[in-house]
C-alpha cells in the first residue's frame, strides 16, 4: 500500500454517498450479448447451410446419422429444473439462508454434469463422422459451442459455490449468485435454441 | 447559468493525503489508466507495424508484373491482408480501446475502472494473441497461407484478440452503466464516454459474429474443408467488420472524441446534446445491421438486390452528418485555435464520414446511374456491392483508417496530460496531424479513382494493369504519409513520456468531469465521489 495525494473536487462538484452499483450482475450481462450474438450467429450458419441443402433435394444428415430424442429431450428437462435450483439458490440468500443456497448450487452443478454425460452418450449414438461431411461439421460446431458454454456456466457456478463456502454472500450481497444465475439462464436459453433448431427439426 | 450544484458543507480535509492502493507504475498494475496506456502503447506499436506492411505492400503493386519484395501473388495477399490486420485489431481498435479505459472512468466521476484487473488481463491477451498471430502470418499461415498448423495458429490467435477486445469491452461498458457519478443520467454523459458505450454494445455483438466465423474456420481448417487454394477465403472475417457500414465500430469513438475536443477547444458546447447522443445510437443499431447483412453472405458474393444491405449502407451515413454538423455550429459560434485535438478531431470527423459517404453514394441507384453516364461505364448497384475486396472498398476502408488514426491522435492529444502527466508537444502533433490526413487522402484518392476506371480491379490485380502507374504511386505515398503520421505520434508520446519534452503545465481545460482532478489523475481519480447536475459539470468553474 502507498499513500498518495487526491484531490478535492472544485467547488461546483458535490460529494455524493457511497453506492453498491451491481457491477457483476452489468459485466455479465454484457458478456451474456456476447455469447447470444456469438452463438446467434453460429446456429445461422448451421441453419443458413442446412436450408440450402435441403432446397436442393437432398438429406441434410449424412446417411446413417440418427439423432435419437431421449437424450436432448432429458437434457431439456434436466436444464429446465437447472432454472428451479438456481433460483433457490437465490431465495435462500435473500433469506441469509446460506445452507440452502450451497446445496441449490450444488445442485446446479449436478445438473450440469448430468447434461454434459448425455450430450457425450448422444454425440456416440449419433455416429456422427466429423470429417466426412460438413454437415458433421456443422453438428459439431453448435453441440461442442453449446457445451464450451455449458462448462464455462458450470465453472462460473462452481466459483459462485466456493466463494459461499468462504463466507461469502448474504441477504445484502448477492450479487455474485444473481451474476451465476444470469449467466446460467443464459445458457439455458441457447440449449432450448439447439434443441428445437437441431434435435427437434433435424 | 449555473449548471452545477454548489458543494455541500463537508467535514473532510482539503488536500488530505489518503490510503491507496498498489503502485500504479508496476507492470501488473490495476489501475485503469496504466491499463489505457498499456493498451494505448502496444496498440501504436503494432498500428506502425501494420502501416509499415502497408507501405511495403503499396511500392509492391506499383509493379505487380514483376515482384520484387515478395515471391508470388499469395505471398502478396498474405502481406496485404497481415497490414489490414495488424492496423485494425494490432492498432486503431485497442488504442481507442485503451484511450476509453483511462478516460472513461475520469468522465463518468468514478474512482476506478469496473473489473480493472480483468482489463490487464485482456490487455495482456491481447498483446500475446497479436504477436501470435503476426507469427503464425510470417511462418506462412494465415488467410492464404500454406501451412496448416500454422493456419489453425493464426485463426486460434485472431479469435482470441477478438476475446480479448470484447472482455475489455465488458469492462468498459460496466464503468459506464455501473459507476457513473451520483447525477449523471444517462443524456449527461460526456459524448466520449457514450461513444464507448455505443463502441462496447456494438463491438459486444459485431465481435463475437466473426468468432463464430472463426470458429466454423477453425474446424474446417482442421477437418481438410478448407483446402490450400481456398483459404483466402478466411480473409472475410476482417472483411465483414472493415466495410461499410460496419466499419462504423471505428467512427464511434471517434466521433465522440471529436466532440468534446470541438467543445473544449472552443468553449462552445454542442447544441441538441440529445440529438447527438440518439445519432451515436442510430450509428451503432446500422452498423450492426451491417455486419450481421454482411456476415450472411460470408462465402457468398453480396447480392446487389440485398435491399436491406443498400438501405443500411446509405443510412449509415446520416447520424455521422447529424454530429458533425451540430459540432460544425459550435466550431463556428466558438472560438477557433489551432491545437492539434482540434485540428485532428475535425479531420478525423470528415475523413471517416467521407469514407461512409462514398460507401453510400455508391449503393444509391440513381448516382450510380449517373457515374455510369458520365464514366461511360456499365456499372450497376450489383457491381459495387459485389467487389468485396475491390479498390473502391480499399478506398473507403483507407480514408475510414486515416480517420480512425487522426481520431486517435486527437484523442491522445486532447488528453495527453491526463496520460501521461505532460502536454504532448503540438508542433509535432500538427505535423502529425497533417501527415496522416494527407496520407489518408491520397491513398483513399488513389484506390477511388483506380475504382472509378474500372470497378472490377481488384487489390490483387493492381492498379497498374490497366496502365495507370501513377496512382499505385500516389497510393505508396499515401500509405507512407499515414505511416509517418502514426509514427511521429508514437514519438511524441515517447519524447513526452522519457524525455521530458513537452509542457509540465495544464495547457487547457475542459467541462467534463476529468478535468475536475490533477492531471495525472492519482489512484482513486477524485478525494470524493462527485454528484452532477448537467451535462457540464465544471461550466459554473470555467
Amino acid at each position: 500500500m502507498t499513500t498518495s495525494y487526491r484531490p478535492t473536487l472544485p467547488a461546483a462538484v458535490a460529494v455524493a454517498e457511497p453506492s453498491r452499483p451491481r457491477l457483476l450482475v452489468l459485466a455479465t450481462s454484457l458478456a451474456s450479448i456476447g455469447f447470444v450474438a456469438g452463438y446467434g450467429a453460429l446456429m445461422a450458419m448451421y441453419l443458413a447451410e442446412r436450408a440450402a441443402v435441403i432446397s436442393t433435394g437432398e438429406t441434410w444428415l449424412p446417411a446413417g446419422t440418427v439423432i435419437p430424442l431421449t437424450q436432448p429431450n432429458f437434457m431439456a428437462l434436466t436444464l429446465v429444473w437447472s432454472l428451479v435450483s438456481m433460483a433457490w439458490a437465490i431465495a435462500a440468500i435473500n433469506n441469509d439462508d446460506r445452507s440452502n443456497a450451497k446445496i441449490a448450487l450444488s445442485l446446479t452443478l449436478l445438473f450440469g454434469l448430468g447434461v454434459l454425460a448425455q450430450t457425450g452418450y448422444l454425440l456416440f449414438l449419433m455416429e456422427v463422422e466429423i470429417a466426412a461431411t460438413r454437415a458433421g461439421l456443422l453438428l459439431l460446431a453448435v453441440i461442442g459451442s453449446h457445451l464450451a458454454i455449458l462448462v464455462g456456466a458450470m465453472g462460473y457456478v462452481l466459483v459462485t459455490l466456493m466463494r459461499l463456502f468462504v463466507g461469502e454472500y448474504s441477504s445484502r450481497d448477492t450479487d455474485g449468485i444473481w451474476a451465476a444465475t444470469v449467466f446460467w439462464y443464459v445458457m439455458v436459453g441457447l440449449y432450448l435454441v439447439l434443441w428445437y433448431a437441431v434435435y427437434i427439426t433435424k | 447559468m449555473a449548471l452545477t450544484d454548489t458543494a455541500p458543507e463537508t467535514d473532510a480535509p482539503a488536500a488530505a493525503p489518503v490510503v491507496v492502493g498498489p503502485d500504479p507504475s508496476a507492470l501488473g498494475s490495476g489501475d485503469h489508466k496504466t491499463v489505457g496506456r498499456m493498451f494505448i502503447g502496444g496498440g501504436s506499436l503494432f498500428l506502425v507495424v501494420g502501416l509499415v506492411l502497408a507501405l511495403v505492400a503499396n511500392i509492391e503493386r506499383i509493379d505487380l508484373a514483376g515482384y520484387s519484395i515478395v515471391d508470388d501473388g499469395d505471398m502478396f495477399a498474405q502481406l496485404w491482408d497481415l497490414s489490414r490486420l495488424m492496423i485494425m485489431f494490432g492498432g486503431v481498435v485497442p488504442i481507442l480501446v485503451g484511450l476509453g479505459i483511462a478516460i472513461v472512468p475520469l468522465q463518468v466521476g468514478a474512482t476506478t475502472l469496473a473489473f480493472p484487473r480483468g482489463a490487464a488481463a485482456a490487455f495482456w491477451t491481447w498483446m500475446v494473441a497479436t504477436s501470435i498471430a503476426l507469427l503464425s502470418v510470417v511462418l506462412n499461415g494465415g488467410p492464404g497461407g500454406g501451412q496448416t498448423d500454422f493456419v489453425v495458429l493464426w485463426v486460434l490467435a485472431f479469435g482470441t484478440m477478438l476475446a480479448a477486445l470484447c472482455w475489455a469491452m465488458v469492462c468498459l461498458g460496466a464503468t459506464v452503466l455501473g459507476l457513473r457519478a451520483s447525477g449523471m443520467t444517462l443524456d449527461r454523459v460526456p459524448f466520449t464516454s457514450w461513444s464507448m458505450l455505443m463502441f462496447s454494445f456494438l463491438g459486444l455483438v459485431a465481435l463475437p459474429i466473426a468468432m463464430a466465423e472463426l470458429v466454423l474456420a477453425y474446424l474446417q481448417v482442421r477437418y481438410g474443408f478448407l483446402p490450400f487454394g481456398e483459404r483466402q477465403g478466411l480473409v472475410g472475417v476482417m472483411d465483414s467488420l472493415t466495410r461499410t457500414p460496419s466499419i462504423g465500430l471505428l467512427g464511434l469513438p471517434v466521433l465522440g472524441i471529436a466532440l468534446d475536443a470541438i467543445e473544449t477547444h472552443t468553449g462552445a458546447p454542442v447544441k441538441q446534446r440529445k440529438v447527438v447522443l440518439g445519432a451515436l445510437g442510430a450509428m451503432a443499431v446500422f452498423s450492426f445491421g451491417g455486419a450481421v447483412l454482411a456476415f450472411s453472405s460470408f462465402g457468398r458474393s453480396i447480392a446487389g438486390d440485398n435491399a436491406l444491405l443498400v438501405l443500411d449502407t446509405a443510412a449509415v451515413l446520416l447520424p455521422p452528418l447529424v454530429v458533425l454538423g451540430l459540432g460544425g455550429l459550435s466550431l463556428r459560434s466558438g472560438k477557433l485555435t489551432v491545437r492539434t485535438p482540434l485540428v485532428a478531431a475535425v479531420l478525423a470527423g470528415a475523413l471517416f464520414t467521407k469514407g461512409l459517404a462514398l460507401g453510400a453514394l455508391s449503393v444509391i441507384e440513381p448516382i450510380v446511374n449517373f457515374l455510369a453516364d458520365v464514366f461511360d461505364q456499365s456499372w450497376t448497384v450489383a457491381d459495387w456491392l459485389q467487389l468485396g475486396g475491390s479498390t473502391l472498398h480499399e478506398g473507403v476502408r483507407a480514408l475510414a483508417m486515416a480517420g480512425a488514426v487522426l481520431g486517435v491522435i486527437a484523442g491522445v492529444h486532447h488528453w495527453g496530460h491526463k496520460l501521461f502527466g505532460r502536454a504532448l508537444d503540438d508542433r509535432l502533433g500538427l505535423l502529425s496531424t497533417l501527415a496522416a490526413a494527407g496520407g489518408g487522402v491520397l491513398w483513399g484518392l488513389a484506390e477511388l479513382i483506380g475504382a472509378f476506371i474500372d470497378p472490377e480491379i481488384g487489390v490483387l490485380a493492381g492498379l497498374t494493369d490497366d496502365g495507370v502507374p501513377a496512382l499505385a504511386v500516389l497510393g505508396t505515398a499515401g500509405a507512407g504519409l499515414l505511416a509517418a503520421g502514426a509514427l511521429l505520434l508514437l514519438l511524441n508520446v515517447l519524447a513526452t513520456t522519457a524525455g521530458g519534452r513537452g509542457s509540465a503545465a495544464e495547457p487547457w481545460t475542459g467541462l467534463t468531469l476529468e478535468w475536475a482532478t490533477d492531471s495525472p489523475p492519482p489512484v482513486g481519480n477524485f478525494a470524493e465521489a462527485p454528484v452532477v447536475t448537467s451535462a457540464l459539470p465544471l461550466a459554473e468553474e470555467a
